[in-house]
């Protein structure tokens, strides 16, 4: 399984005031609160986290099938690192960020040897889905790969987990 | 408030964050936020907030978890208001 996330961070600054009184408190815990308050580049630290909440529940929806909202439920730990961990009821997902000038992109995995096996794909990719999750069609190789799209703004990220099993 | 004013009220409050017009026009009880108007994810915390304000009532987290259609928002702010009048 593989989530993603990108936030244009123009979009972001025009779509949403996370200044705005019980904006932080309904969807982040009090340490991350503490970490946007703290941090030099707030904007950037609130849109860091968001996208890394974001692309992990997104594994949650496709495990689960659950489709909730509750961004409080899933608490990022090490969000200054490169690669940090989300925790949602025992389950931890680890994330890596990619932050520049443009835009927050997260990838979330399962496993970390998964970092290894991410390949970032274009919109000409042959998609399916079962049960509502998306596959990346790979007719050489006769394997399904979890894939997740995310959109944003100006931007669009399209990422699939390679496997190695014939899984069709 | 009858049903009515609920759902004109919370159309109200929905329209700025609305990402596909035509969805909005066409809205029916089983509407999604996200897959039907295309509203930002993170915007949905606005509504929320929005609703709270608009009706005057405190939203938990358990209550929020759910609120990703017209129906479903519904019947959080009834049950929410139907608390309220108990107090």
């Amino acid at each position: 399984m593989i989530g993603n996330d990108i936030v244009d961070l123009e979009s972001a600054l025009t779509e949403s005031n996370w200044k705005r009184k019980g904006y932080l408190n309904k969807i982040f815990t009090k340490n991350e609160q503490l970490l946007i308050l703290k941090s030099n580049y707030p904007d950037i630290m609130v849109w860091n986290l968001w996208s890394k909440k974001e692309a992990s529940y997104k594994i949650y929806n496709q495990i689960t099938g659950n489709r909730i909202y509750n961004p409080l439920q899933f608490e990022c730990f090490d969000s200054e690192q490169y690669i940090g961990i989300v925790k949602n009821n025992g389950v931890s997902y680890y994330t890596r960020t990619e932050i520049n000038s443009l835009y927050i992109h997260t990838i979330s995995v399962l496993n970390l040897d998964d970092f290894e096996k991410i390949r970032f794909e274009d919109r000409n990719s042959e998609i399916i889905k079962i049960n509502g999750i998306p596959f990346l069609k790979n007719r050489d190789k006769n394997v399904l790969n979890p894939i997740s799209i995310s959109n944003h703004g100006r931007f669009e990220k399209i990422v699939s987990l390679l496997q190695t099993q014939s899984t069709f | 408030m009858n049903k009515e004013e609920t759902i004109l009220k919370l159309k109200a409050i929905i329209k700025p964050f609305v990402n596909n017009e035509e969805a909005f026009e066409n809205m029916s009880e089983t509407t999604d936020f996200i897959t039907d108007l295309n509203i930002n994810s993170a915007n949905i915390v606005d509504i929320i907030l929005d609703v709270e304000e608009a009706f005057a009532i405190t939203i938990d987290n358990q209550s929020m978890e759910k609120m990703l259609t017209i129906n479903a928002t519904l019947e959080v702010i009834e049950t929410k208001l139907a608390e309220n009048d108990r107090k």
